[in-house]
């Protein structure tokens, strides 16, 4: 059957056309092999954009189309579903892109219009090559990993499990929680954290349809939407589960003390520990970086282990159940699942990146998550807001916008710090008789009941002060700077340049990317956005969804917001996956690869190479088959084999050669 | 040029002047902000209401050490040190004066002196600056000019660089590249 092309320039309104010339580029078209029809249209993925295709092929007889409009990401299935709904096999569309490679980046017309050519000359030569090719379905496995434990990801879990199906909640520390678990109130309610948190952690923990593996990190990602396979490392806690009734006895015992990250450093832990009071599950682990016994096993020695044994001469006994094992080993633990919803979380701001603010220099200059943890009742302080030296401050300073709305760090607005420094405030007044100061560029209390927050604490008597502080200094001017630390600013709305002495500094650090961003990234397949956090798949329309199907996100690992918005995103991610899953089937790419028998060497290359792994050997006829259930048409085989023996449907040599002379035509 | 913030954008150095946010981080920082009749960040939003008469007879600018702390620490890099030249360059162009302010004077003698030598020649420059000034004034630094002649740092005769006649060709392309 001869080919007869028809093809299709789109103006986007004038996104294209107001740099592309259309009309030159659709009479362009018209000259080259094979067109019977070229037209150029306003919006060619409206209905009557698509009707002309639909009556072109009905009426003319096309059995190519070619559009050259946007990112084949944005529209190639609305184009290849009107294909097909006028009879065409919609393998035999191609799309070229005029917006993103030549409209969206010149402004130079004749430069466009030229590169828009002859991307349609390359497209319509390259559909001269196409063939027909059935999409296939595969199942859906309803199981789906969600990895991060903190309130996004117990949302996500609790509402999937609720509905039936099993989940897989995977958090890197010993218990889940979060940073959520740290807080002390949360504004504005000003509902305690734990209160509101602890029994949302129990749920996940007894819930029969969740699988959770705490103290445990994803390794390893492979297959596509609905057929995961993943890898998690269990990390050896030296304890036995099973064994362990999270008495804590054996932290009482043991005699290694380090600080203790939950508490922010304010506070101690031992060498065994459990996360925290309300860690679930309710089990202990060792950290074998500190472990006397685990570090004397390095060097062959048998020390310490007073948490098995218990001390002796004090009658106090050891672990009673048995559970102290310190032959453990890291676990690998393999998953199958259909959707994976990513929700790891933020890192807080290092605020003694900013030297002029002292932290990190002056003792009594804290982080917000410091502050947190010291105001909360179970605590290092018991909730008592205390200086270094043990004094009750008389004077405090609230610093908005710590490493947020500052090109040097951050460009971005953290969205939580004036709610929670304005929170800090209330509390201050509720603990303590000092004076507050909140220093502020804008006051942004955006959700609901936040505006009636600030109000409130305008009337609480807490000093607003409009102007970025721009140094803490412990230099006294004046006597009655002496031992203080000073916050020198300029008071914008009163245009003057002062200086206030106070006791404690509170920095509202902001939230960034957590560390290892990039790794995850990577290993799920997420971009990133400019700003370092997860990429959506759009902004506004498709929020939780990534460009991997299957794989969504939710709350700080995207960007920064504050409990309400992470839950509702939680809640919306958890929606999607139960989406997925209850399709039960999903269409895949028909462009898989293919072996031709006949030029097979055996010699396995391909096998080695594929990542999904869809080939394997036959050894009675000796070459190599693709299981196309399992083939992705990544086309890592096609380059890999050494006899030229393997051709990727939809991507064949043909293919690919005539869209390069196209290119060049 | 419709508007005063056009003109300041196209002053070099007054390029970022609309990212400001008026934090404040500036002037708080500002060692000289005290002395000044506006500091920085009130400036930038005077340059922003349009207030040009205001801000170029303001001593403002005139006050600013180039220490370049509020540059250094500006969340939105508007580099507020480059501004203050770029105020300082408008105001002489266009002629505005400043009560009490010889500066303009001073880097008149400065480049006056570069132009006819290729090099500083303090004496001469230092007898032009008073003299289109105040000239009783020379009197209170006369001691210490004294001493420095006293230890040959003062010649009273201009040492002149080789090739003079290339200077007027590299200030002709200053005024070129900056005119760009």
């Amino acid at each position: 059957m001869e080919p007869r092309i028809g093809v299709y320039v789109c103006h986007c309104g004038s996104n294209i056309a107001g740099t592309v010339e259309c009309a030159e580029v659709s009479k362009y078209a018209q000259s080259l092999p094979g067109v019977k029809v070229a037209r150029d249209y306003k919006f060619m993925c409206s209905d009557p954009g698509q009707e002309m295709i639909k009556k072109d092929i009905r009426e003319m007889g096309l059995n190519r189309v070619v559009v050259a409009s946007c990112s084949p990401t944005m529209h190639e299935p609305t184009f290849r579903r009107a294909c097909q709904d006028a009879g065409l096999n919609p393998y035999f569309f191609e799309m070229a892109n005029i917006r993103e490679h030549c409209s969206w980046v010149t402004e130079d017309h004749k430069d466009a219009t030229e590169k828009a050519k002859a991307l349609v000359s390359a497209a319509a030569y390259r559909v001269y090559y196409h063939q027909p090719l059935e999409k296939r379905e595969v199942e859906i496995n309803p199981n789906t990993l969600i990895v991060g434990g903190g309130i996004a990801g117990i949302q996500a879990a609790l509402k999937i499990a609720d509905s039936g199906h099993k989940v897989f909640l995977v958090e890197r520390e010993p218990s889940i929680g979060g940073h959520m678990a740290q807080l002390d109130k949360t504004f504005p309610t000003l509902d305690c954290s734990a209160c509101i948190l602890t029994p949302k952690m129990t749920l996940v923990g007894s819930h029969p349809n969740i699988t959770l593996l705490t103290y445990s990190e994803v390794e390893q990602v492979g297959g596509y939407v609905g057929n995961f396979h993943v890898k998690v490392r269990k990390k050896a806690r030296y304890i036995d589960w099973n064994k362990c009734t999270g008495c804590g006895r054996c932290t009482e015992i043991c005699p290694t003390k380090v600080p203790n990250l939950f508490e922010e450093k304010l506070g101690e832990r031992r060498a065994v520990y459990k996360h925290f009071a309300q860690a679930v599950p309710n089990r202990v682990v060792i950290d074998a970086e500190t472990c006397r016994h685990i570090q004397g096993l390095k060097q062959g020695k048998d020390l310490c282990r007073l948490c098995q044994k218990g001390i002796e001469k004090k009658g106090i006994v050891g672990c009673e159940t048995g559970a102290i094992d310190f032959n453990q080993k890291d676990e690998i633990v393999e998953l199958e699942v259909g959707a994976i919803i990513v929700a790891t979380g933020f890192n807080l701001f290092d605020a003694s990146r900013i030297y002029q603010y002292g932290y990190g220099r002056y003792d009594n200059v804290l982080t917000s998550l410091e502050f947190e943890r010291m105001i909360n009742s179970a605590g290092p302080t018991g909730g008592h807001v205390k200086l270094k030296n043990g004094n009750e401050p008389e004077a405090i300073a609230l610093i908005h916008c710590v490493g947020s709305r500052d090109e040097k760090y951050h460009a971005y607005c953290s969205r939580v710090c004036c709610m929670y420094s304005m929170k800090f405030a209330h509390l201050l007044k509720e603990h303590t008789h000092a004076a507050v100061y909140e220093f502020y560029i804008d006051i942004r209390s955006f959700g609901k009941g936040y505006e009636e927050f600030y109000n409130r604490m305008l009337n609480e008597g807490t000093v607003f002060i409009r102007g970025k502080p721009a140094e803490i200094t412990d230099v006294a001017e004046k006597p009655e700077e002496k031992g203080k630390l000073v916050v020198q600013f300029e008071d914008t709305l009163a245009g003057k340049q002062r200086r206030i002495p106070v006791d404690m500094v509170i920095l509202g650090c902001g939230l960034e990317p957590q560390v290892d961003t990039n790794d995850v990234g990577r290993m799920f397949n997420i971009s990133r956005s400019a700003d370092g956090f997860f990429l959506e798949k759009h902004p506004k329309l498709d929020p939780v969804a990534t460009m991997t199907d299957g794989i969504f996100i939710a709350g700080c690992c995207q960007s920064p917001k504050d409990i309400p918005d992470t839950v509702a995103q939680a809640s919306a991610a958890a929606a999607e996956a139960l989406s997925l899953i209850d399709r039960g089937k999903v269409e895949v790419e028909a462009a898989t690869a293919v072996i031709d028998a006949k030029l097979c060497s055996g010699c396995r290359l391909c096998e080695s190479v594929c990542p999904y792994t869809a080939i394997t050997f036959d050894t009675a006829k000796k070459v190599c088959q693709v299981n196309a259930a399992l083939c992705k048409g990544c086309g890592a085989c096609v380059g890999g084999c050494t006899a030229d023996a393997i051709s990727l449907n939809h991507y064949t040599n043909e293919q690919i050669l005539a869209q390069m002379e196209g290119a060049l035509a | 040029m419709n508007t005063f913030i056009d003109e300041v954008k196209a002053t070099p150095g007054g390029e970022n002047v609309l990212a400001c946010i008026q934090c404040g981080m500036c002037s708080g920082s500002c060692p000289m902000a005290n002395q000044m009749e506006y500091a920085p960040r009130q400036l930038i939003a005077m340059i922003r209401a349009d207030l040009k008469d205001e801000v170029l007879s303001s001593n403002s600018m005139w006050y600013c050490l180039s220490c370049y702390l509020c540059t250094a620490r500006c969340p939105k890099g508007v580099k507020p040190t480059d501004l203050a030249h770029a105020l300082e360059s408008l105001a002489t162009q266009q002629g505005y004066r400043t009560r009490g302010n010889n500066n303009p004077e001073m880097y008149r003698a400065f480049v006056g002196s570069i132009k006819s030598n290729g090099r500083v020649h303090e004496f001469g420059m230092m007898m032009k600056y008073y003299l289109s000034t105040n000239p009783f004034a020379a009197l209170k630094v006369a001691a210490v000019g004294l001493q420095m002649f006293i230890h040959s740092r003062l010649p009273l005769k201009a040492t002149k660089v080789k090739n003079r006649g290339d200077i007027p060709a590299i200030i002709k392309k200053f005024k070129e590249v900056r005119s760009k």
